[in-house]
């Protein structure tokens, strides 16, 4: 029996008496009633949107947290899945449930070549050239989208239906008291799809090839000296995280209908997930859940702290601007994190918790 | 007949000082003296803690626990190049040579004044190590080994050096150049005192005066270099050298 | 080391890329191209030889250099504002005011940018000097503030840079048109490429940076402080980032926050193209993309920037450490 069967077998022993197994399923039964417990569009978007950045953020973590390597251009592979979507429901117009498959399993090829591609040409080199050619690269694919305009549209993005059960017209009924709409079964759908790529990316890390990528993060010259080719062995994570984003950019493109470069490719977005990152830990996969829920939630609330800041000071500008830039307070958060919490909040809970278990 | 004590404070003394690498505790109790005029050798086997004791020495490393004493003055708590203006050069054992400048900006950045003193003593330098005067302009990395590990140990002696501190100086040379090497040295004892971290037992009992033997982070034996080529019980527990 | 095949490999690669679009471009347009593009190359070596020099000396992957850049162009356009407002400088006909209000305000651009570069090297990455992983966090924190910053003292809003009345307009030399600020901006550039050079080469200061980029432990090991040494770099690097905003600013002719980031990808490309801490690499791969980004969006509009990336691609294939080492 190897290490990490034995592994395995060990957690499946203790599963039951781990607090966190319950923290899961209780997690899980939260994103499912979700749709029952509140009636609000806004707040099913909100949760949606953690749901999927969930996926983002933990198949960024599998590259950043597990592999070590620093990957600047991740949501590029998230644009492709959008766009793929996008670009067959809108542009080509074909909207059937094969034709949605076909997007799904496109984006996920391009993604992994492409990120073979990138990795094989940037990570032989040093690691930073990796963060640096793929910044570039995302920043090219962001202007090649709003400049193909015959294919992306430009800036304005498409607009698309969807087929079946997910058009937003469709409807099959009552069920606990709220009505089965198109909405709700794209959010069952993306959350069905979402799980799953939570529990690839979950065996993916505890699986032999995951442990090597851990190795040749703790100690890069020892992986190599005990003959691992260290760089084949990052190659593969990011073209897996890379796929998973892209599965994660086509849920994405499946609930919001449309996409844009702004919406799907920016380095906004980019900042978003390094934030959720920081903020929900790195190395925990389970972090990027906390690390998104924060920040949607904080942005949702955000426009209401504006208008409270514009009634206690009116007409300060500054005061205004300030308020305006929540930007800068994500910024300011973002270095004081990185400063005194380098886990981020499940690395520091969960480094609490061993700590009070083994005092 | 024992030599006679030396009557001289002692120019270092570390006592018991614990270093730790990372979460490694690699020293775990270094004590020893080094009197003026005379080469000390730390001796022991890979990993044992010599070349870390000289990188702790230099304040590249902090020690956690124990004194360093530079001359009466306490240096365990200085930065490298505060240490390094006190006098203490330090060789390390990759050579630490810049290979893209020359022979004379390698000079230059060691340096600390350019005045008339220091072009004595480069003077002095080009009689010891005569290579280095014929290499003047030629760019560091295309130079030999032997004039590599030369110009590594020349640098420091530009300035007012009274500690030399040289981590495994015969490192994949050839015999016939750590023939050279030991001259060299001999000749630079008058100006400075040498402590040096050897593993060539041949060039350690040819320069040594007194020894310091190290075994897992400590100092376990120490005396003169005479009496450890003779005892052969010690050469080969601790070094693992017979004959 | 090398053979001369591989010495002589990026100039070859430079005059190639330089007079290869002879073929499909007529002669004239092809000197107003060549023109434009070698200062969109200065302009871009100003930005890039800072953030490679960073990289070089401190091993940072400073992502806040566009931020810095970004601050440059705004404090050059303020100031600008104000020296004109007091002196008229700016509106006056004579070159003479007209480039001396240009440069008061790209030296209050580069002073105070320095010095907020050192507060930013001080507060922020000093702590994690030595983690490349938090080093990225740590800018990426400090890139969002710089410019959230930005938009809160100047407001969100683009905003038209003043342009000194003798920079407008061009020359019309044997019926082919030369832009005038071009000329100055190609001028300045080389100014500041051969006063760095000079700096780095002849100067004890410069000797000690170069020692430094190749083994900062050895430099402090002979009595440096290497920290002072990275600040002083750092201090430079943004002034040289900010220099570069001011003068990108009248170049562009606006101003918007969010500029930096759109030319930190340029700079990125450039330094990794020339060699990460070699500012003679800065200026060659400043000037192999400002040029075929130049000729290309002549030709095909839309590939502009994919010529950039092909660059970046096929120099990275061949030479995987940039055209040039570090240090030179």
């Amino acid at each position: 029996m190897n290490p990490v069967q034995q592994f395995r077998l060990e957690e499946k022993g203790v599963r039951f008496r781990n607090p966190y197994f319950f923290l899961r399923i209780l997690l899980l039964a939260f994103f499912v009633f979700t749709p029952f417990m509140f009636r609000s569009f806004e707040v099913l978007d909100v949760v949606l949107k953690i749901i999927i950045f969930s996926a983002l953020v933990a198949s960024y973590d599998v590259i950043l947290g597990y592999t070590g390597i620093v990957s600047l251009g991740h949501v590029l592979y998230f644009g492709i899945g959008c766009y793929s979507v996008g670009i067959f429901m809108g542009n080509l117009g074909w909207i059937s449930y094969g034709h949605l498959a076909l997007a799904f399993l496109i984006a996920i090829a391009v993604s992994g070549i492409l990120s073979v591609l990138i990795g094989l040409f940037s990570l032989r080199i040093r690691a930073i050239f990796f963060a640096m050619v793929t910044l570039a690269f995302m920043e090219f694919a962001f202007i090649l989208s709003s400049q193909l305009r015959s294919i992306t549209g430009g800036d304005d993005g498409i607009s698309f239906k969807l087929p079946g059960i997910l058009a937003v017209d469709y409807s099959i009924g009552h069920f606990l008291g709220i009505e089965l709409t198109g909405r709700i079964l794209s959010y069952f759908l993306i959350l069905l799809i979402c799980m799953i790529l939570f529990l690839f990316m979950l065996r993916f890390v505890h699986s032999p090839v995951g442990r090597v990528l851990q190795s040749i993060r703790d100690n890069e010259p020892r992986s190599i000296a005990l003959g691992y080719r260290t760089y084949l062995f990052q190659v593969i994570a990011s073209s897996f995280a890379s796929c998973v984003a892209a599965v994660a950019g086509a849920c994405f493109a499946i609930w919001v209908r449309y996409v844009s470069p702004d919406s799907s490719l920016s380095v906004s977005i980019m900042l978003d997930v390094l934030l959720m990152v920081i903020v929900g830990g790195m190395g925990t996969l389970y972090g990027g859940i906390f690390g998104a829920a924060f920040l949607m939630v904080t942005r949702a609330f955000l426009p209401k702290l504006q208008v409270l800041v514009g009634s206690i000071l009116p007409g300060v500008p500054m005061a205004a601007r300030l308020s305006e830039r929540w930007l800068f307070y994500f910024g300011l958060l973002f270095i004081i994190i990185v400063y005194f919490f380098p886990k981020g909040i499940v690395g520091t809970v969960q480094e609490f918790f061993s700590k009070r278990r083994t005092s | 007949m024992a030599e006679v004590e030396p009557v001289d404070e002692p120019i270092l003394k570390v006592e018991r000082i614990h270093s730790l690498i990372g979460k490694h505790h690699v020293l775990q109790g270094v004590s020893f003296q080094v009197d003026p005029g005379k080469v000390t050798v730390l001796l022991g086997r890979n990993g044992a803690g010599k070349s870390t004791t000289l990188r702790t020495i230099m304040g590249l490393l902090s020690p956690s626990q124990g004194t360093i004493r530079f001359k009466e003055q306490a240096i365990h708590h200085m930065k490298p190049y505060e240490i390094s203006r006190l006098g203490i050069g330090f060789v390390p054992e990759d050579r630490g040579i810049f290979n893209l400048l020359t022979v004379e900006e390698n000079f230059r950045v060691a340096m600390h004044q350019e005045n008339g003193k220091t072009r004595e003593r480069m003077e002095t330098v080009f009689h010891i190590f005569p290579d280095l005067k014929k290499f003047w302009k030629a760019t560091a990395g295309n130079l030999s080994g032997g004039q590599k590990q030369m110009l590594a140990i020349a640098r420091p002696l530009v300035n007012r050096n009274e500690l030399l501190l040289i981590d495994e100086p015969s490192k994949g040379l050839a015999p016939i150049i750590i023939d050279h090497l030991i001259d060299s040295i001999n000749k630079l004892k008058e100006f400075t005192v040498v402590i040096l971290v050897e593993q060539n037992f041949y060039m350690a009992s040819s320069l040594g005066s007194d020894f310091y033997l190290f075994d897992d982070g400590r100092t376990v034996h120490h005396g003169q270099m005479e009496e450890l080529v003779q005892n052969e019980e010690l050469k080969k527990k601790y070094l693992g050298i017979s004959g | 080391m090398d053979s001369p095949w591989k010495k002589w490999f990026p100039t070859l690669m430079v005059f190639a890329i330089f007079l290869s679009p002879l073929l499909l471009i007529s002669p004239k347009t092809y000197i107003t191209l060549t023109i434009s593009g070698l200062a969109m190359g200065m302009l871009l070596f100003l930005v890039a030889s800072g953030f490679s020099l960073i990289f070089g000396l401190l091993s940072v992957l400073n992502l806040a250099h566009g931020a810095l850049f970004t601050w440059g162009a705004y404090i050059g356009f303020t100031s600008f504002g104000l020296i004109n407002q007091w002196t008229g400088w700016g509106g006056s006909e004579s070159i003479f005011l007209n480039i001396t209000i240009f440069l008061l305000a790209l030296l209050t651009a580069g002073l105070l940018v320095a010095l907020l570069g050192v507060i930013t090297e001080r507060l922020v990455i000093r702590p994690v000097y030595g983690s490349h992983l938090f080093q990225i966090f740590i800018t990426v924190g400090a890139m969002i503030v710089l410019e959230e910053l930005v938009r809160i003292v100047w407001g969100p809003n683009d905003e038209v840079m003043p342009v000194p009345i003798s920079f407008m307009g061009s020359y019309d030399l044997f019926d082919v048109v030369v832009s005038k600020y071009p000329l100055i901006a190609i001028a300045m550039g080389l100014i500041i490429y051969f006063v760095i050079l000079m700096i780095l080469r002849k100067t004890k200061l410069g000797t000690i940076v170069r020692a430094g980029v190749e083994n900062p432990e050895m430099v402090q090991v002979m009595g440096h402080n290497i920290y002072r040494y990275f600040t002083g770099v750092f201090a430079v690097g943004s002034a040289l980032a900010a220099i570069g905003g001011g003068m990108w600013a009248t170049f562009v002719k606006s101003i918007h926050p969010a500029m930096g980031g759109e030319v930190i990808i340029f700079a990125l490309i450039v330094a990794i193209i020339g060699g990460l801490g070699s500012i003679t690499g800065s200026v060659v791969g400043a000037l192999l993309v400002g040029l075929s980004y130049n000729y290309v969006a002549y030709l095909v509009p839309k590939a502009a920037l994919g010529i950039t990336m092909l660059l970046l691609v096929v120099i990275l294939s061949i030479r995987p450490t940039g055209l040039f080492s570090e240090g030179t």
